[in-house]
């Protein structure tokens, strides 16, 4: 049953090394399983956290909690722009030291007895000083966390000294990202939920398009570039040794399905404009509200060539999954950055943030609300099927999940994940 | 021994505004004032709180409403910038802002909610999120 052969030409014959059979059911409900990812993979690699525009000013932090890793983080831009993470536990009796989210502030202060420490962890101030014991600040620093810049994406790592370096780790798989235009992208929003299901299972639900035709039938699914058999093949897959890609085409005569319409305006309008404006006139009235509105101009032709690799005249976004949780799908002049943190082996804290261009005018801010809330929309319907599919899985009843070449990457992300554990296992037994 | 410094957000949260201190829309769009007190909604929350508890014909009336003038509502908020809208544009562009919140309802699913979606009150939005926009 596990020996399935695929077809020369496929995606899945091209990565034979991931063979082509069955995916067990057990890393979604195994609590062991989730305590092994736990050890050998999130506290061992790196992280994305956030993007440098989120704390532009120094003293300017936010707080994560990473359940995978039993800790949560400070992250914080210091006096000389640099940005830090430290584990939020004061060296003296273990309190929290910043309570609210996000902030600004000159110095962090613990609010149990006060001790004081800098932008960079350092301890600098501590009440009734002289009744401790020959008390050495320097012993005394917030624990600091590796922390790393890839693109305007802030990663942190929770190996003191991480075997890997944050580009070495990217670079082979996103290097030929690298000059996507993120900077021009300082507009966004976010939003969070926990889901009662495995991390996994949440990621698998957005590193295939063989759902769209049928969870966004009501949706976007006109949005999507489509075979006659109603299905959405991609333009390409790439799995390398821990990252993966999907690209995917759009369909240009629909607002959702041809994003660059709104920046190029010309005959991009004209085309998205040309079914919408009868059939999704609230859709039509936005596009035409935003054209030409954006702060910045977003020509494909300066698009790095690892975006839209395949060069499609149709393209619509890449999916780029940054192991192990990251999900970063990059537009002509927009991207979406997901992450799915675990919790618990059946728990996942789902942030969704989308990044958009500044628009200098009111019409071009309605542009941005259309986008922003059919996005949280096709969002709550990649989220509706998770819960039951998580409470189908622990039934036991199947063991099993059968892929076609179009879910490649959930394939790819199986293997990659029983490899790095089957590593990490053999060295330490 | 150091002087504690008080952190403080940068932003207050949003919240929506109290009706009553909502001001009137211009003079040109006065015929939409009595969608103000329902949809003049400073927030995605509120928004989408008011999509989920009006009911349809209420979302079908105010889409109706909203698009018959949303091309003389765009150009007519366009003579500001988003920093520089006075009291009464605020209130129109909310209303727009409102108008993009229920074009799913009425574009998309026919109904208020996205048919068998997630729960969107368990999906929340960041109100207080850095790089949100000015409005």
């Amino acid at each position: 049953m596990n020996a399935i052969p695929a077809p020369d030409g496929t995606l899945t014959a091209r990565y034979a090394e991931l063979g082509a059979g069955l995916i067990p059911v057990e890393p979604y409900i195994s609590p062991e399983y989730y305590e092994r990812e736990k050890a050998h993979i999130f506290k061992k690699t790196w992280l994305q956290v956030g993007r440098v525009e989120e704390i532009p000013e120094a003293g300017d932090y936010f707080v994560r909690k990473l359940d995978a890793c039993d800790t949560e983080i400070i992250v914080v831009r210091n006096k000389r722009g640099e940005i830090r993470a430290m584990h939020n536990v004061c060296s003296h009796r273990l309190n929290q030291i910043a309570y609210d989210r996000t902030g600004h502030t000159r110095k962090f202060f613990c609010k149990f007895h006060g001790w004081a420490y800098d932008l960079d962890g350092n301890l600098t101030g501590v009440p009734d000083e002289k009744c401790f014991f020959g008390l050495d600040f320097k012993d005394y620093a917030l624990t600091r966390v590796a922390c790393d810049v890839w693109q305007g994406f802030i990663f942190v790592n929770m190996e003191p000294e991480p075997k890997m370096s944050l580009a070495d780790f990217l670079r082979p798989m996103y290097g030929d990202v690298e000059g996507y235009p993120f900077d021009k992208l300082t507009v966004g929003f976010a939003w969070e939920t926990v889901v009662d299901c495995n991390w996994k299972l949440a990621l698998d639900a957005f590193q295939e398009a063989y759902h769209v035709a049928y969870v966004h039938g009501n949706s976007i699914a006109d949005a999507i570039d489509k075979t006659a058999g109603g299905s959405m093949p991609p333009l390409d897959a790439l799995c390398g040794e821990f990252h993966r890609r999907l690209s995917l085409a759009g369909n240009q005569k629909s607002v959702y399905g041809n994003p660059k319409a709104v920046t190029s305006g010309g005959a991009a309008a004209a085309e998205a404009l040309s079914d919408a404006g009868s059939k999704r006139p609230v859709a039509a009235a936005a596009l035409r509200a935003g054209i030409g509105s954006a702060r910045h101009e977003f020509p494909l032709d300066a698009l790095p060539k690892g975006v839209n690799w395949t060069k499609s005249a149709n393209w619509l976004f890449d999916i780029n999954v940054v192991f192990p949780d990251f999900y970063l799908s990059l537009r002509p002049n927009y991207c979406q950055a997901y992450n799915f943190r675990p919790i618990a082996h059946n728990k996942t804290l789902f942030e969704a943030r989308v990044y958009y261009p500044e628009m200098t005018t009111p019409g071009g801010r309605f542009f941005l609300e259309y986008m922003k809330v059919a996005l949280r929309d096709v969002l709550l319907e990649d989220l509706s099927t998770l819960e039951r599919t998580q409470r189908a899985a622990e039934t036991g009843v199947k063991k099993f999940m059968v892929l076609q070449d179009n879910e490649l990457l959930v394939r790819h992300s199986y293997h990659v994940i029983e490899r790095l554990l089957a590593q990490a296992e053999a060295t330490t037994e | 021994m150091e002087q504690k410094v008080i952190v403080v957000a940068r932003r207050a949260d949003a919240t929506a505004a109290d009706a009553s201190t909502r001001a009137a829309l211009p003079a040109a769009f006065a015929e939409l004032n009595r969608f103000v007190d329902a949809w003049a909604l400073e927030t995605e929350t509120a928004r989408t709180t008011r999509r989920h508890t009006a009911g349809m014909p209420a979302i079908v009336e105010f889409k109706d409403a909203m698009l018959a003038r949303v091309d003389e509502i765009v150009a007519w908020l366009n003579q500001y910038t988003l920093e520089t809208l006075p009291d009464d544009a605020k209130t129109l562009m909310y209303l727009l802002l409102s108008l993009a919140e229920v074009a799913p309802a009425v574009e998309f699913y026919q109904q208020a909610a996205v048919i068998d979606g997630y729960d969107p009150f368990r999906f929340v939005a960041d109100e207080t999120f850095s790089m949100r926009p000015v409005v």
